[in-house]
């Protein structure tokens, strides 16, 4: 059970506080409610770029990691499709400097063309390290568009292409600064060796006086229902022929959430997972094999990856697949496998837990999602999973129209 | 409130490091044991060390796949029984084969302990290395090695460890495709045999702690005893190549790797708690001298960093990158340019107290909670180091001055002897 308390300033910050005396340090977690969905499809990529230049100094701050290190803390931070989080920890005693150099960056950045120039170049060369330089790398850049046509989630965080990041300015940056770095479109969470009047008293301080801005509504064109199979063919000089296959799914609130991910578990939960025990043990189809859900707030995806053993032909690897899926419906067997992941499910939640900034992370996006109590509702929301429901949601979403493969050929000669 | 003055506030010194000390006792038939109270949760990390790393394999991939193929199937269990068990208890599993040790880890609820102590013994004693497991998993080695030979990374990463190390020693040979082939179910069984008993174990447990673990430990493994086959070390010695520079040519790569080193002392050596600063300085950190060079001032690359590590026959230093390929060169200039700064100009007080208060607050991180205990004292007990080894690391952050700073890098980072390893396309 994980306790907290909640308060809100007057400018609209929401604020979390969880505390655990068991640590010497104290986590800090804040959430920007911005991600990729939020940005422009001729400038995409901002948000992430925008995460970089973070750290590039503030109004009274001119670096943001040496005072921090200084403090004995650490930090980083993450982009996805649906937000942008901040996180650090530092010993109890300091806590202070994080307040200060937290709300300085809320307050307002230092937008220098320099950092822009430097953090510019930074990410092109993440983006070859991540999705170029790799083998395989670029099959989610291409997956993307073929899965959603509408949606925002059509393109990958880092940017569709890389000349859009190569074209962003000092006036695109502050106008995304301001028109979504704002207490009332943030949410501040700690965890850790920090009581609740301190965690008060300090975060009215440093973030009480940042003044309110206007957050435009949200409003996402919607990703039209998929009526037909979409298959994407390509040929590249990797070792092995890898198939990619994703469906499409409901928003991370559904009601089919804990379901699907429930079942991406029976299929791909650890060594005894279904597609591992059939294809890679049994079959001796692929030499790895995995699936999962990306949980993205708006409707997301299941995703389903794995490489080929040598030889083995496509279609035949993925009918395989299929047969597997469809596989689910074996009553008998599949109510002792449903036991299996809900208790794996369990245990990997308290282990989970044992972390300040894991909690602090996770009570910030239930926050972020409506309720922070769900936090300690999660293993029951999965435990109420039924064999009824798996069996309904495999029919519903597990069908060829909503589906998008792509075949990754080895264009390369066996030896 | 509204005329807030934002100044930094007052930064405090983290230099209280403390540190649980591990209880420690036998099993009847002599295994050491170390326990570590730690955390809220009613949750606990066991961990079985054997000496069954890399350095006594007589041919390359012997330790690594004896290791995997623990879990394939025992005397009471089928590979999958074995798997399903652990999944439907919640318990993960980790096998590893490092240079030196070898072993496994699991993580579990505490209310399973007997289930996590029954199947430790049988993945651990009771392995029966099935022919057609071993099979199959040498056919995916295989794949899994193909596709980590398109990495750059991985290319520059081998040859670092060949070229300080020697072509003939495990710490240092390169795995090749015919390797894979080698492998046979009696090497496995004679490699168990020899490497995996309860003379050559250790076992370290952390979190909760009950009252019945010790007696657990002891019903479970405190009768084995162990058959008298003498160990053998490697008959190579390690031998770092003449050929300092080695360029890998990669087709297409559009990023080169870069690896720049060498072998160095241990964590025995009473030098190494300075190097490990030196280390800082220069790469160990997001602020450190090469990631503000190289990443924040030219933008070359997504990260830079340097690392220290320590085997049981040799430390070795390694400054590792992947840039831009024509800044390649550019960048190579820069880390030798970093390292003589640090050979000729004192650090200044200012960077001095980041480097200190930043490394003694990842002390308090290498010892908050019971994951990060165990593996902490894990890397000092496998060089015959306790506690006092951190303690001592701790008082010289505290207190290093700039001149020994300079004398240390000019000892131990002699650009001379540094290896030059770059995969890049020509």
């Amino acid at each position: 059970m994980i306790n907290y308390k909640r308060f809100s300033l007057e400018n609209g910050l929401r604020v979390l506080v969880h505390e655990d005396k068991s640590t010497p340090l104290i986590a800090m977690n804040i959430l920007y409610d911005v991600g990729s969905r939020d940005e422009d499809p001729a400038m995409t990529g901002l948000a992430h770029l925008f995460e970089h230049l973070m750290f590039g100094g503030s109004l009274n701050v001119p670096d943001y990691d040496t005072p921090l290190q200084l403090a004995g803390g650490e930090n980083n931070a993450f982009t996805n499709n649906d937000i942008t989080n901040y996180y650090l920890t530092v010993p109890s005693e300091n806590i202070e400097t994080a307040f200060w150099l937290e709300s300085d960056r809320m307050l307002e950045l230092d937008f220098s063309q320099k950092n822009l120039d430097t953090q510019r170049n930074v990410v092109i060369q993440e983006f070859n390290q991540r999705y170029i330089n790799q083998p395989y790398g670029d099959a989610i850049l291409k997956l993307r568009p073929l899965a959603y046509k509408v949606h925002p989630y059509r393109w990958p965080t880092i940017g569709m292409d890389m000349d859009h990041i190569r074209n962003t300015d000092l006036e695109t940056v502050r106008s995304f600064f301001f028109s979504h770095y704002a207490p009332n479109n943030a949410i501040l969470v700690l965890t850790g060796n920090i009581g609740y009047d301190l965690a008060f008293e300090l975060t009215q301080k440093w973030f009480g006086p940042i003044e309110k801005r206007i957050i435009q509504p949200r409003n996402l064109p919607e990703e039209p229902g998929q009526i037909q199979e979409r298959i994407l063919t390509i040929e590249s000089d990797v070792p092995s022929t890898a198939l990619y296959k994703v469906w499409h799914i409901g928003p991370r609130k559904s009601k089919d959430f804990y379901t699907l991910d429930l079942i991406t578990d029976l299929l791909a939960g650890g060594e005894s997972g279904r597609l591992h025990t059939k294809l890679v043990r049994g079959k001796k189809l692929f030499s790895e094999i995995n699936a999962y859900l990306t949980a993205d707030i708006d409707p997301g995806l299941i995703i389903l990856q794995g490489k080929l053993m040598k030889g083995v032909d496509i279609h035949k690897a993925e009918e395989s697949v299929n047969e597997v899926i469809n596989g689910l419906n074996g009553k008998s067997e599949i109510r002792d496998e449903m036991e299996k992941v809900k208790n794996k499910f369990e245990s990997s939640t308290v282990f989970s837990n044992t972390s300040i900034l894991n909690k602090a992370a996770n009570l910030s996006f239930f926050e972020l999602l409506g309720n922070p109590g769900s936090i300690n509702d999660e293993v029951e929301s999965y435990r109420k999973v039924s064999y009824e429901m798996v069996i309904e949601a495999v029919r519903r979403y597990f069908v060829p129209s909503n589906c998008s493969t792509i075949n990754y050929l080895s264009g390369r000669k066996e030896k | 409130m509204n005329n807030l003055q934002r100044f930094q506030p007052p930064v405090f010194p983290v230099d209280k490091v403390v540190i649980p000390e591990a209880k420690s006792f036998r099993l009847n038939n002599g295994v050491p044991v170390y326990m570590i109270e730690a955390g809220t949760e009613d949750i606990m990390r066991i961990e079985f060390i054997f000496k069954a790393g890399q350095v006594k394999e007589s041919l390359p991939l012997l330790a690594s796949t004896c290791n995997m193929m623990l879990s394939e199937g025992s005397q009471n269990y089928s590979s999958e029984e074995l798997n399903r068990s652990l999944d439907y208890y919640g318990i993960f599993l980790n096998q590893s084969a490092e240079r030196d040790n070898a072993g496994i880890v699991l993580f579990s609820l505490n209310k399973h302990i007997d289930k996590v102590l029954e199947l430790s013994r049988e993945i651990l004693f009771r392995p029966v290395f099935p022919e057609p497991e071993l099979n199959s998993l040498m056919k995916k080695r295989l794949r899994w090695y193909l596709v980590n030979r398109e990495k750059v990374q991985n290319l520059a990463i081998e040859q670092f460890f060949e070229s300080l190390f020697g072509m003939k020693h495990p710490y240092g040979y390169q795995i090749i495709e015919q390797d894979f082939e080698n492998i046979t179910t009696s090497f496995l069984s004679d490699f168990h045999s020899k490497y995996y008993t309860a003379e050559n174990m250790a076992v370290i447990i952390s979190g909760k702690i009950h009252n019945k673990t010790a007696e657990l430990l002891n019903v479970y493994f405190g009768n084995l005893v162990s058959s008298k086959i003498t160990n053998e070390d490697s008959a190579y010695f390690l031998n770092g190549q003449m050929q300092k520079k080695v360029h890998i040519n990669k087709s297409g790569t559009v990023q080169s790797a870069i690896r720049i080193g060498s072998a160095t002392i241990t964590k025995r050596h009473p030098d190494y708690t300075g190097l490990k600063i030196v280390d800082s300085i220069l790469g160990g950190y997001f602020g450190s001298r090469l990631m503000k060079n190289i990443r924040e001032e030219k933008g070359f690359t997504y990260g830079i960093s340097s690392s220290l590590s320590s085997l049981d026959l040799a430390g070795y230093k390694v400054i590792s990158t992947e840039v831009d390929q024509k800044n390649c060169q550019n960048a190579i200039d820069e880390i030798y340019k970093e390292i003589r700064l640090l050979q000729s100009i004192p650090v200044e007080k200012e960077e001095m107290a980041v480097v200190r208060n930043n490394m003694s607050g990842e002390m308090v991180r290498m010892f908050d909670g019971p994951f990060a205990l165990a593996e902490s004292f894990r890397s000092a007990w496998e060089f015959g180091l306790d506690n006092s080894y951190y303690y001592r690391l701790a008082e010289k952050i505290k207190t290093v001055e700039s001149d020994e700073i300079i004398e240390l890098a000019k000892t131990y980072y002699n650009i001379d002897d540094l290896y030059e390893i770059t995969v890049r396309s020509e």
